[in-house]
C-alpha cells in the first residue's frame, strides 16, 4: 500500500471536481428554476414594480413544485437505473 | 364505519391522515393570518375613506337652516348631530372596506392571479354580506350591484395610472 499522500491527492482532485460539478449543476437548475417561474408567474404587462399578492403566491407554489418535482425526479433516477 | 378497513388501522395510513389534516390546518391558519395582517393595513385605507365620505354625507344630510342660525344653542345641537352621523356612517363604510380588502385578499391569494375577477368576487362578497338580512334575492342584487360598483372603480382607478 502507498503511503497516504499520492491516493489523497488524487482523491482531493476528485472531490473537488465532483464539487465543481455540483455547483454547476446547482446553479444550472437555479437559473432555470427562475426562468421558468418569471415566465410562467409574472405578467409581460408591468404595471407597477412591486410584485402583486397573486403572483408572489404563484412564484411560492412554483418553486416549491419545481423543487418537489427535482426531489422526485431524482429520487426514481437513483433507485431504479432505467435500462439504456 | 369508515374506518374499519384493515389498512386504515395501519400506523403508516394515520401518519399520512394527520400530516394532510396539519397541512391544511396550516393553509387555512396561513390564509387567515395573512388576510388579517394584509387587512389591517387596507383597513386603514378603507377607514380614512369611509371617514372623509361619511363627514362629507353628514355635511349633506344637514344642512344648517338659517333661521335657527339665531340661537347658538340650535347651532352647537345641528353641530352635534352631524357629528354623530357622520361617525356612524363613518363606522359602517369602514366596515365595507375592510370585508371588501379582507375578501379580495383571500381570493386572489387562493388564486395566485392578479385579475378584474378578484374585485368582482370581493364585490360580490361585500354587497351580498350587507344584504344579507333582506332575504336572498335582496342578497343577489347587493352582491351584484357592488360588484358592478367596484369593477367601475378599479377601471376608473387604472385609467388614471
Amino acid at each position: 500500500m502507498a503511503a497516504g499522500n499520492a491516493p489523497s491527492a488524487h482523491e482531493r482532485e476528485q472531490i473537488i471536481g465532483m464539487m465543481e460539478k455540483e455547483m454547476e449543476y446547482r446553479v444550472d437548475m437555479f437559473n432555470k428554476l427562475t426562468h421558468t417561474c418569471f415566465s410562467k408567474c409574472v405578467e409581460n404587462k408591468y404595471k407597477e414594480a412591486e410584485l402583486n399578492m397573486g403572483e408572489n403566491s404563484c412564484i411560492d407554489r412554483c418553486v416549491s413544485k419545481y423543487w418537489q418535482v427535482t426531489n422526485l425526479v431524482g429520487q426514481l433516477l437513483g433507485n431504479s437505473r432505467p435500462p439504456m | 364505519m369508515l374506518l374499519h378497513h384493515k389498512m386504515h388501522q395501519s400506523p403508516r395510513f394515520r401518519l399520512y391522515i394527520c400530516l394532510q389534516w396539519r397541512k391544511f390546518k396550516a393553509r387555512i391558519f396561513g390564509i387567515i393570518v395573512l388576510s388579517a395582517v394584509l387587512s389591517v393595513e387596507l383597513w386603514s385605507a378603507g377607514g380614512g375613506l369611509g371617514l372623509a365620505m361619511g363627514l362629507f354625507l353628514g355635511a349633506l344630510d344637514n344642512p344648517l337652516m338659517q333661521d335657527q342660525m339665531t340661537g347658538r344653542q340650535q347651532l352647537i345641537y345641528q353641530a352635534k348631530q352631524m357629528g354623530q352621523r357622520s361617525w356612524s356612517s363613518c363606522k359602517a363604510f369602514a366596515v365595507m372596506g375592510f370585508v371588501f380588502s379582507a375578501a379580495e385578499c383571500v381570493v386572489e391569494k387562493a388564486r395566485a392571479k392578479h385579475d378584474i375577477t378578484n374585485t368582482v368576487v370581493a364585490g360580490c362578497v361585500t354587497g351580498g354580506a350587507i344584504s344579507a338580512r333582506g332575504g336572498p334575492k335582496a342578497t343577489c342584487v347587493g352582491c351584484a350591484g357592488f360588484a358592478a360598483f367596484s369593477v367601475v372603480i378599479e377601471k376608473f382607478l387604472e385609467r388614471h395610472t
